[in-house]
């Protein structure tokens, strides 16, 4: 008999090669991973085997027939010619019926250039056709703003089928009738509604499938790619921008395992659509009769200096502040804090939808516990107060495979809130509160309670709490998971009993030892923790001897000159329109992009800001994860990016430390007070004790942000624009 | 015995005739050099003259965009921007040619195509890479350039060298068309 340790290994030969690999997989893994390549259409890596384009048929000792790799099993003593003349007669014959119906219009087609079927064909194809007959055409669909189609060159390979059942969540395309008339298509006529629909572009092998805003614009290439990190949600999406005589023409995924696989979203993928949309390209000042007039970069400079030197000598460091938009980079963030507080503020937050802060300090930054991958393995998931789907689409992808592998997800949410993953307790709620109590009493009830003293805050308090049989249910499910997690969304953060639901949450996730993972808006919420950007602390957590003001304290009394650093005032910050205004009675200084209604009507001095893929910069995501990226064009006009806007205003108010030549220099000096290493933040232990009471118990919940309405620049991408109000069929409010 | 043949060959001048015999035979041969520009030399079908875009019949342009001739140059002189044509004209609905199947095709056309005169060493790749025939060149090897800038050869006057040269054009890629 063998022993255990050899019978995990599997002996086998690919083109007299001998390896030894591990059972259970398919030849053509196999073969990717030692570098001998097998021609193949339907088979990618993500997705399930279909085996259906036959393109991979490959040799197999004593096999009557060749046989697909993808869908073979390697088994021990297998022995494999990849490029023997039967192997290489029989992916000939394959590809001249993939080209029988395909139209030859690679010159016009925008796959041109980078067209797995071209490449192939280059290979296997043969000089001439001997097909006689009419070629097949079919009808182009209608797949909404982003996807454009061209049936005709479909090769039937079903990656988007595919990609819509197993990614997507939504079994939007399928394939009608059959052989010759088989077509690819939506069952009925509509547009994609996935929040991942793009992504189909991508695995398209041929030119079916193309970006609608990208058509005819630019051949493959011509384009040069910059590797980035996307802006709109705390995954920290790995892309490249490419670019074109100093232009975005497209963003497309990069592949990173441990982060967004090889996936991103589509507001991730067209957002950049809308970022020279209303731009500010020029530094601008208020002039006396009460109109902004451009001007140049040192007038607009000396004009901020001298103002606020002015309200600080009159009323003092407090009497100024800055309200940052959470998706500015670590090094934004980091001097923004470091020029308010040498000018004596400790005015600066970048929460801007949050409506409680009664916690304070207390709370720990919002950061998940877990990695993005752990997820994946978890047997129990309990979201609190979040549309996940819609808020962070690759977090949610990886909570959909937990679900797939049999983990048990519970909701406490919104009625409208649904998902593309099968919920088995949900607690549809307008309020998160009482929800969250009747959870953690029930696990109170169990004896999990510790030394935790809750005791008087859910039995014996003044509000009774009910518990329902929801609650006991998911009790149950967190209880008996072997892997459990408490997933703290951007609602729950919303709340206006924020304060107490965090502390809920911490309470459930302690008494059923389950991890507890937060993720809020914006693309950096955690390094605008960790690089000061808030009222209690400066960067590394160093405690300030006075705290200052959170932003809904500066909303409804106003400091007397504020700074709004990459915020859309009007659209980004939680109130109505009336208590956004009282922001502008102040002097403002709008450090922006984007011209909107509050820097328009009330900005005293203009800063033009770098917009999207302008900047370099490192985001931190919701895992801890440090990501930096460098600048794929020139800022437009006489923008800038956010470091070296704070760093002039640094030194010309005569600060200290400003003396920084690289935002690199600037990320070492984060990194050195967060005492980072290895770019990963672990996650912190914080001092958590019971509240005393429950707090506003009857708050209602919030309404979840539309996805495509989640940032300036997504807010102003017209194709992602038009795709929601095609989702919506025209009402806005989701 | 070979020395004595070299003493008589020096003696009698014989190398010295036997040189003078290619002068005479060339001096009553039939003279090759032409009076040009009265005269000028013939023309292989094949000339790799000055560039012109051509037109299909019906007076479409036939450049479809795709670029490949600006990714072939190898002297980089050529560059091309494309733009998506106007989806209302009756040549993007295919009324014109019938070759609109669908909604896009053939959707790409350039709004600009220059040729830097100074730059391109006329190797003929651009027309070589031509999947529509578009890019060609013409038997026109006679001009010159007066201004600065002139050497740079927009799609308008590619376009009218199309126009003024196609039945010259067209004769000679027939010709040449059953070698491709």
């Amino acid at each position: 008999m063998e022993s255990s340790a050899e019978q995990n290994i599997v002996n086998i030969e690919i083109n007299d090669i001998s390896l030894q690999v591990e059972p259970g997989q398919m030849l053509i893994e196999v073969a990717d991973a030692n570098g001998v390549a097998i021609p193949r259409f339907c088979y990618h890596k993500k997705l399930s085997t279909s085996a259906n384009c036959r393109m991979c048929l490959v040799e197999v000792e004593k096999a009557p027939k060749m046989l697909p790799a993808c869908a073979t099993q390697v088994m021990n003593g297998m022995k494999v010619w990849t490029k023997s003349p039967k192997a290489i007669a029989a992916q000939k014959s394959v590809m001249e019926f993939l080209l029988i119906n395909h139209p030859l219009d690679c010159p016009v087609c925008d796959q041109g250039g980078e067209c797995d079927l071209q490449d192939i064909a280059m290979g296997y194809g043969g000089d001439q056709t001997r097909y006689q007959e009419r070629r097949r055409i079919v009808k182009d669909k209608d797949y909404g703003a982003l996807v454009s189609t061209e049936m005709s060159r479909c090769i039937h390979c079903t990656r988007c089928v595919r990609f819509g059942e197993e990614v997507g969540g939504i079994a939007e395309i399928g394939g009608t009738g059959r052989g010759d008339h088989m077509e690819i298509g939506t069952y009925v006529q509509k547009s994609l509604s996935s929040e991942l629909s793009g992504n189909i572009i991508d695995l398209c092998p041929v030119g079916a499938l193309l970006s609608k805003p990208f058509l005819y614009s630019a051949r493959a290439w011509e384009l040069q790619s910059y590797l980035s990190i996307a802006p709109h949600d705390a995954v920290g999406s790995n892309i490249k921008i490419q670019t074109r005589n100093g232009k975005i023409m497209r963003v497309v995924p990069a592949d990173n395992e441990e982060v967004n696989e090889s996936w991103i979203s589509d507001r991730d993928r067209f957002s950049y659509l809308g970022a020279n949309e209303s731009r500010v390209t020029s530094p601008m000042v208020r002039n006396s009769s009460g109109n902004l007039v451009e001007t140049n970069w040192q007038a607009a400079l000396d004009t901020v200096i001298k103002s606020f030197t002015e309200i600080i000598a009159t009323d003092g460091g407090s009497a100024v502040g800055a309200i940052a938009s959470p998706s500015s980079s670590v090094e934004e963030f980091y001097l923004l804090q470091k020029f308010m507080r040498g000018l004596g503020s400790n005015n600066i937050d970048f929460r801007l939808q949050q409506q409680d802060f009664s916690a304070g300090a207390e709370q720990s930054a919002p950061k998940l516990e877990l990695s993005l991958q752990e997820i994946e393995t978890q047997n129990s998931i309990f979201i609190i107060g979040s549309d996940i789907q819609r808020e962070q689409p690759l977090l949610s992808h990886r909570v959909r495979k937990a679900t797939l592998a049999g983990a048990v997800v519970s909701t406490i949410n919104p009625k409208t809130i649904e998902f593309n993953f099968a919920i088995s307790t949900s607690v549809k709620t307008d309020k998160l509160t009482p929800a969250l109590a009747g959870v953690a009493k029930e696990l109170l009830s169990r004896g999990l309670g510790g030394d935790l003293n809750l005791e008087q805050l859910l039995t014996d308090g003044a509000v009774n709490i009910a518990v329902e049989a929801e609650h006991k249910e998911i009790a149950d499910s967190l209880v008996n998971g072997e892997n459990s997690m408490v997933l703290l969304g951007a609602l729950a953060y919303r709340d206006q009993n924020q304060s107490r639901i965090y502390s809920l949450a911490t309470a459930i996730s302690k008494m059923s030892n389950s991890s507890l993972n937060i993720v809020t808006e914006g693309a950096n919420a955690l390094g605008g923790v960790l690089a000061g950007a808030v009222p209690y602390h400066s960067a590394g957590k160093v405690e300030v001897s006075e705290c200052g003001v959170d932003v809904a304290e500066m909303i409804s009394n106003p400091p007397k000159g504020v700074v709004l650093f990459g915020v859309e005032a009007d659209k980004d910050l939680a109130g109505d329109d009336s208590a956004i205004d009282s922001l502008g009675s102040g002097f403002v200084v709008a450090i922006t992009p984007f011209m909107d209604r509050l820097t328009y009507e009330h900005a005293d001095v203009v800063l033009p800001l770098a917009g999207f893929g302008e900047s370099s910069g490192t985001f931190v995501n919701a895992e801890g994860r440090w990501q930096s990226f460098s600048g794929a064009v020139k800022p437009l006009g006489e923008a800038r990016p956010g470091w070296k806007i704070l760093r002039v205003l640094g030194s010309s108010a005569e600060l200290q430390g400003f003396e920084l030549d690289s935002s690199e220099q600037v990320l070492n000096e984060v990194k050195a007070l967060c005492d980072v290493t290895a770019d990963k933040s672990e996650p912190e232990i914080s001092n958590w004790s019971a509240p005393t009471d429950l707090g506003n118990i009857e708050a209602e919940m919030v309404k979840p942000i539309p996805l495509y309405e989640v940032d300036a620049v997504v807010r102003r991408s017209a194709p992602l624009q038009e795709q929601a109000k095609k989702l919506t069929g025209g009402v806005d409010d989701v | 015995m070979d020395k004595l043949i070299r003493l008589i060959k020096i003696w009698t001048l014989w190398e010295l005739f036997q040189g003078l015999g290619v002068t005479g035979r060339n001096l009553f041969k039939k003279k090759f050099t032409l009076n040009y520009p009265e005269e000028k030399a013939p023309q292989s079908p094949r000339f790799r003259g000055l560039h012109a875009l051509r037109r299909y019949e019906n007076g479409e342009e036939r450049c479809i965009g795709c670029k490949l001739c600006e990714a072939i140059c190898p002297a980089m002189a050529i560059t091309i921007e494309v733009a998506p044509r106007d989806e209302d004209s009756p040549e993007s609905k295919g009324e014109v040619n019938g070759a609109g199947k669908s909604h896009n095709y053939g959707n790409r056309r350039t709004t600009k195509y220059d040729i830097d005169l100074f730059k391109c060493i006329f190797c003929g790749y651009c027309e070589e890479a031509c999947p529509v025939e578009a890019i060609v060149e013409t038997r026109i090897y006679e001009y010159h350039f007066e201004k600065r800038g002139e050497n740079i050869m927009s799609k308008e006057d590619l376009l009218k060298i199309g126009d003024s040269e196609e039945s010259q054009l067209a004769t000679d890629l027939e010709v040449d068309g059953r070698f491709r």
